[in-house]
């Protein structure tokens, strides 16, 4: 991985990992814990550096610890995604027939419900709490894999070494395992990047709209917080947004480095 | 155009049973949610007797089994009867056609803003690939992608709507106006730039970024090769060659983004209090509205089909290449 | 910030006293109002039905009181803290069996028939009685209501009913409706409670969902030179920081029940043309309690809930929760409701060591890991206060090591999981104060209500001494040994502790300079609005 995008995306992300692991070094205990006046500005007092929100609760705490759980929630709905599509995408593509058809007709039942009306549907239904609102991005998430899957399975399946294999009398799970999926697997990860940005502002959005999960901070709750007091406390809202900002530009370009690399390595190899 | 006519049939045919898929499930997880229409509507009533409750559950149909709601519901759905919303006590049907357009007009122009904005910024960047002006576009529109559409909406509001008073803070049209006509065109599109550029702002990155990968890829080709080797001008190779090709794909993704455009609808027009669908949808869930979440999903699975109809007939049409087969879904 | 806080719960507190002195001159004010104007509001959501006589709640009330009038008024300095509306009086008898109104004459409605004590009898026999949310209890006992001539009505119950109980219900449960467009039909259908026809101050004019809701000038109303304003405009903003966006751009005039953020309120109080009023919500004032699930055998155990009491640090709610805008409350019947308020109770104070010494007596000492239980707690979602309060009490049973979870859930499943499942262990609710016990505060801690009953006791609590005060209450007449009896009532419920009052509020106002006479009855936001009026 050589350009500059990549290497840029990987430094963020590898900072944002430190920040997540290093929360609970430098911010032993709740983040959510009231440690000071309400809406203590920002550099005013050495303690909090960041200042405090409209409990007394410290940003800085919120922000480390929140990039635990936004890291979290990101990569959690990926694997989510990826293994529910993965498994539906090679299914269909090794079966064919009726249950590619069935199968298929149920990603288009998914993809075409807006996915973030069904996460919202669903974490109404179930209750706001992490793993609920990880599996409700999930849900509108795994259809794009499954497609992505299911059209390299379909492409690679025809291909010789695959019909070789099947001759020499390997199951077709095998076949999937050890033949299909390690070459459909490289667009799959480019996908990755956008369902972990995805899913960090999906849960920033259900946050805007009161369904968050109350126990843990996210940065998607920092910034729905914040926002009613955008007019005198900016930077509550902002703080945890730019913690986004890199989040989503790290992934984003730390996919896209890794999936030209492999791109270059496929052409070479 | 014999083709497009078969492709729509196949896939109006091949579209019944997702929407049968979509309208059940629906069904099914309104009715494993806690909480019923009557809860939803006791609290705007601040309480009442059991009396009362047992009345209202009655008069709703909710005392009834999920097995006969269903079966009664996709009865009347035959006969393209949408049902009657709970939550407003009015046809389902009604309350979609009153809010669709806004949603169209919204949606309509935020695409049309991340479309063009987005694919002429893609050449920009596209031209010189690696250079600056490349990086800093591509990163610039990827930071605008990571703001959360309500936040973007809000600071938006607040810069110009209340401070420099250029557009108004919220709404779909000034109200009780009276304007007709062109005047009130004019009057609309005034109130939706603010939530247009909210909504369209964030799917910017993704065409430009579409269309700087398009560009890219077309650099190598080998028309753009010999092209160069004839030493036409850059400018004219950017634009017929290089830029021409990389447009094509990016049809696509129109259809790919109307669900997502019509999720991100929901925050949008919460913040500007536009009355549209994805409020409504919204409005829907908290109400616990099954008939009318059910009338919402299906219209706008619809929509998104007829969207992706068009632009797979579209793309058909420009592209000679592509068969009948399935293109995007 | 200090300062600014105190002085703001200073005017919270000396409302009452500061009304008062000021009514005179904002009566001499309101003759002279100027006339014309359109009035444009903010409102946060659509209620599905207008019919305040159906639905008494203050969603409704908000727009429909402006056009559909109740027999009378709340006003502070009048008689009984009444203003007369459609009634121009009423008298109990001795017995408790009977009230007679009498009706204001020469009122039409605003279809131009006349209003008649046909009108007020079909209201409360079809309608108060049977269908109103409130009313079905208020008049639960109503057997007829006789009309001998065209002015009076004369409400006849098969028990003895309290005046004062009726008198306090007054201005919240008797929305008359007009007979000759109700009889006959499907009440709870018909289409005037999307459109409703009233006698008051200003006419329905039309819907426009999502949008607004216009109100035009009703120029045959009876009140002499009402009202002021040629139109009023609701203008519906859903999300919470639009109000304040759109009153800072002068879209809107006024925005009611705290729609802009409490936390916006100090900032805005310095625009320059925008006031933030504090009054007008003295008889709306809204408990902010801990509701208890008495099932869960830890919180039945009294001392644990004493030591929960002494836990919650009241003023660090009303000053960081409220920003001021709030009092620390003592019991179950709010301060400024000087009528049945009870000043004599212990109240609980901020006193951690206290908790921890009740919770070890109970026999819930910490454990290795600082924790003596676990609880799961509900609050509710209708406010970002409410939220916010059950984030704060995490923290505060937090540091007498209870261990809490918070559950967050949209308002129909709260309410469904409180009110019909009792499947939580303390929720944090919002119950309002609506004048009088009986109508609002009793059902929170009665025994015997059936599951599913909102804003009701879901917690499994009974007490038999307080069911017996209760029943007592509703049918004492006089109205001293009832008020007696209601002391008793706060005394008990403050001792047991069947649920925790933690604080109570009013909401504010804020409005343009230009709009007059704002906040100046107890409950402005949900009157006629007659005398408002927009200065040019």
């Amino acid at each position: 991985m050589h350009s500059p995008e990549g290497v840029a995306g990987l430094c963020l992300i590898v900072l944002l990992a430190a920040m997540a692991f290093a929360a609970p070094l430098l911010y032993p205990g709740d983040p959510l814990a009231i440690v000071g006046r309400a809406l203590t500005a920002p550099f005013t007092d050495p303690a909090l550096p960041l200042g405090t929100d409209r409990l007394g609760r410290d940003v800085a705490a919120g922000l480390m610890h929140g990039a635990r759980t936004s890291l979290l929630v990101g990569l959690a709905t990926a694997l989510v995604a990826l293994a529910a599509g993965t498994l539906v995408g090679t299914v269909a593509g090794l079966a064919g027939g009726l249950m590619d058809e069935a199968l298929m007709r149920v990603v288009d039942a998914f993809q075409i419900v807006p996915g973030f009306l069904l996460a919202l549907a669903f974490v109404s239904v179930t209750g706001a709490s992490l793993p609920v609102i990880i599996l409700a991005i999930g849900l509108s998430a795994w259809t794009g894999p499954a497609r992505l899957v299911r059209a390299e399975v379909l492409s690679i399946r025809e291909r010789d070494y695959v019909a070789a294999a099947r001759v020499i009398g390997m199951h077709p799970a095998e076949v999937a395992l050890r033949e299909v999926l390690p070459n459909a697997l490289p667009p799959v990860l480019a996908l990755t990047a956008v369902i972990v940005a995805t899913a960090v502002l999906v849960e920033a959005a259900l946050s805007f709209l009161g369904l968050g999960d109350p126990n843990v901070v996210t940065w998607g709750s920092m910034i729905a917080e914040g926002r009613n007091v955008l007019r005198t406390a900016p930077h509550l809202s902002m703080v945890p947004g730019l913690g986004l900002v890199a989040t989503v530009l790290g992934v984003y370009l730390l996919g896209e480095g890794l999936a030209d690399a492999m791109a270059g390595r496929k052409a070479r190899g | 155009m014999h083709r497009a006519l078969t492709m729509t049939r196949r896939r109006i045919v091949s579209s019944i049973p997702v929407l049968l898929i979509v309208i059940v499930g629906t069904f099914l997880l309104l009715e494993a949610a806690p909480g019923d229409a009557v809860d939803a509507y006791l609290l705007s009533l601040g309480g009442g007797d059991a009396g009362l409750v047992a009345e209202l559950r009655q008069s709703y149909g909710l005392d009834q089994s999920i097995v006969k709601r269903l079966t009664l519901y996709v009865g009347a759905l035959l006969q393209l009867d949408l049902g009657w919303s709970v939550a407003f006590d009015r046809p389902v049907l009604d309350l979609i056609v009153e809010r669709l357009p806004n949603t169209l007009w919204l949606m309509g122009a935020a695409t049309a803003l991340a479309f063009s904005l987005g694919s002429l910024l893609g050449i920009v960047a596209g031209a010189r690939p690696g250079s600056l002006t490349d990086r800093t576009l591509s990163i610039g529109s990827l930071a605008l992608y990571a703001v959360p559409s309500f936040w973007l909406g809000l600071v938006l509001v607040l810069v110009f709507a209340v401070d420099l008073r250029w557009f108004p803070t919220a709404g779909i049209e000034t109200i009780a106006s009276g304007k007709t006509g062109l005047a009130r065109v004019a009057d609309i599109a005034w109130h939706l730039a603010l939530p247009v550029s909210a909504l369209g702002f964030i799917y910017l990155a993704l065409f430009l970024r579409m269309m700087r990968a398009g560009m890219a890829e077309a650099w190598r080709q080998d028309f753009v090769l010999s092209a160069r080797a004839k030493g036409l001008a850059r400018r004219r190779i950017v634009l017929r060659y290089v830029a021409r090709n990389a447009l094509l794909p990016l049809v696509t993704m129109l259809g790919l983004q109307a669900a997502a455009m019509l999720g991100g609808s929901v925050v949008v027009e919460s913040v500007f209090a536009i009355p549209g669908f994805g409020r409504l949808a919204h409005e829907a869930v908290s109400g616990r509205d099954a008939p009318l979440l059910t009338g919402i999903i299906i219209v706008s699975a619809v929509l998104v089909i007829a969207v992706n109809l068009l632009v797979d007939i579209a793309y058909a049409l420009l592209d000679p290449r592509v068969g009948s087969g399935e293109v995007a879904p | 910030m200090t300062g600014f806080l105190i002085s703001r719960r200073n005017l919270f507190l000396g409302t009452g006293a500061l009304m008062t002195a000021a009514l005179p001159m904002a009566r001499a004010w309101a003759e002279d109002a100027p006339r014309g104007g359109r009035l444009v509001v903010a409102a946060d959501s659509e209620p599905r039905s207008l019919n305040p006589a159906i639905v008494a709640s203050n969603g409704v009330f908000f727009i429909a009181s402006k056009v559909v009038e109740p027999l009378a008024e709340a006003m502070l300095d009048g008689e009984g803290g009444l203003a007369p509306r459609l009634a121009t009086s009423w008298e109990g008898s001795e017995d408790g069996l009977s009230i007679t109104f009498k009706l204001r004459e020469g009122v039409t409605w605003h279809d131009g028939e006349p209003l008649t004590s046909a009108d007020v009898a079909f209201s409360a026999m079809e309608v108060w009685k049977p269908l109103q949310n409130l009313g079905r209890v208020v008049f639960a006992n109503l057997d007829t209501v006789e009309t001998p001539d065209a002015h009076t009505a004369i409400f006849r119950f098969s028990a003895p009913t309290p005046i004062q109980l009726i008198r306090n219900a007054l201005p919240v449960v008797t929305s008359v409706l007009p007979k000759h467009l109700y009889e006959g039909t499907d009440i709870a259908a018909n289409p005037a409670n999307k459109a409703p026809v009233g006698t008051g101050p200003f006419k329905f004019a039309e819907h426009r969902p999502g949008e607004y809701y216009r109100l035009t000038r009703n120029d045959a109303y009876w009140g002499e030179g009402l009202p002021k304003l040629d139109e009023i405009i609701f203008r519906v903003l859903p999300d919470r920081a639009a109000a304040g966006s759109a009153l800072e751009a002068g879209e809107i005039q006024l925005a009611a029940f705290s729609q802009v953020p409490l936390v916006d309120l100090e900032r805005i109080a310095k625009v320059p043309g925008l006031k933030v009023v504090t009054e007008g919500y003295e008889a709306l004032t809204y408990q902010l309690v801990v509701e208890i699930n008495h099932r869960n055998e830890i919180l039945a155990d009294r001392k644990v809930r004493q030591a929960l009491s002494h836990a919650i640090d009241r003023d660090f709610v009303v000053d960081t929760v409220f920003l001021g805008y709030a009092q620390a409350a003592t019991g179950p019947v709010p301060q400024n409701a000087p009528q049945f308020y009870n000043p004599d109770v212990k109240p609980y104070s901020f006193d951690i060591e206290g908790a921890n010494r009740l919770l070890d007596e109970a026999g819930y000492p910490r454990g290795e890991d600082g924790k003596r239980f676990s609880l799961r707690l509900l609050p509710a979602p209708f406010f970002s206060e409410t939220r916010q309060f059950g984030d704060y009490l995490r923290q505060a049973l937090g540091k007498v090591g209870i261990d809490v979870t918070l559950v967050n859930n949209d308002t129909p499943a709260h309410l469904k999981a409180v009110y019909t499942d009792h499947d939580f262990d303390i929720a944090v609710g919002s119950p309002v104060f609506r004048g009088d016990p009986a109508i609002s505060t009793t059902i929170l801690v009665q025994s015997g209500i059936p599951d599913g009953v909102p804003f009701s006791n879901q917690g499994g609590y009974a007490n038999a001494e307080l069911d017996t005060i209760i029943d007592q209450a509703t049918e004492t007449i006089d109205t001293e040994a009832r008020t007696a009896l209601y002391n008793d009532f706060q005394r008990i419920v403050v001792e047991d502790l069947p649920l925790i009052n933690v604080a109570e509020w009013g909401f504010t106002t804020v409005a343009s300079d230009t709009v007059l006479n704002v906040g100046n009855n107890p409950r402005w936001a949900v009157s006629n609005w007659a005398d408002t009026a927009l200065s040019r």
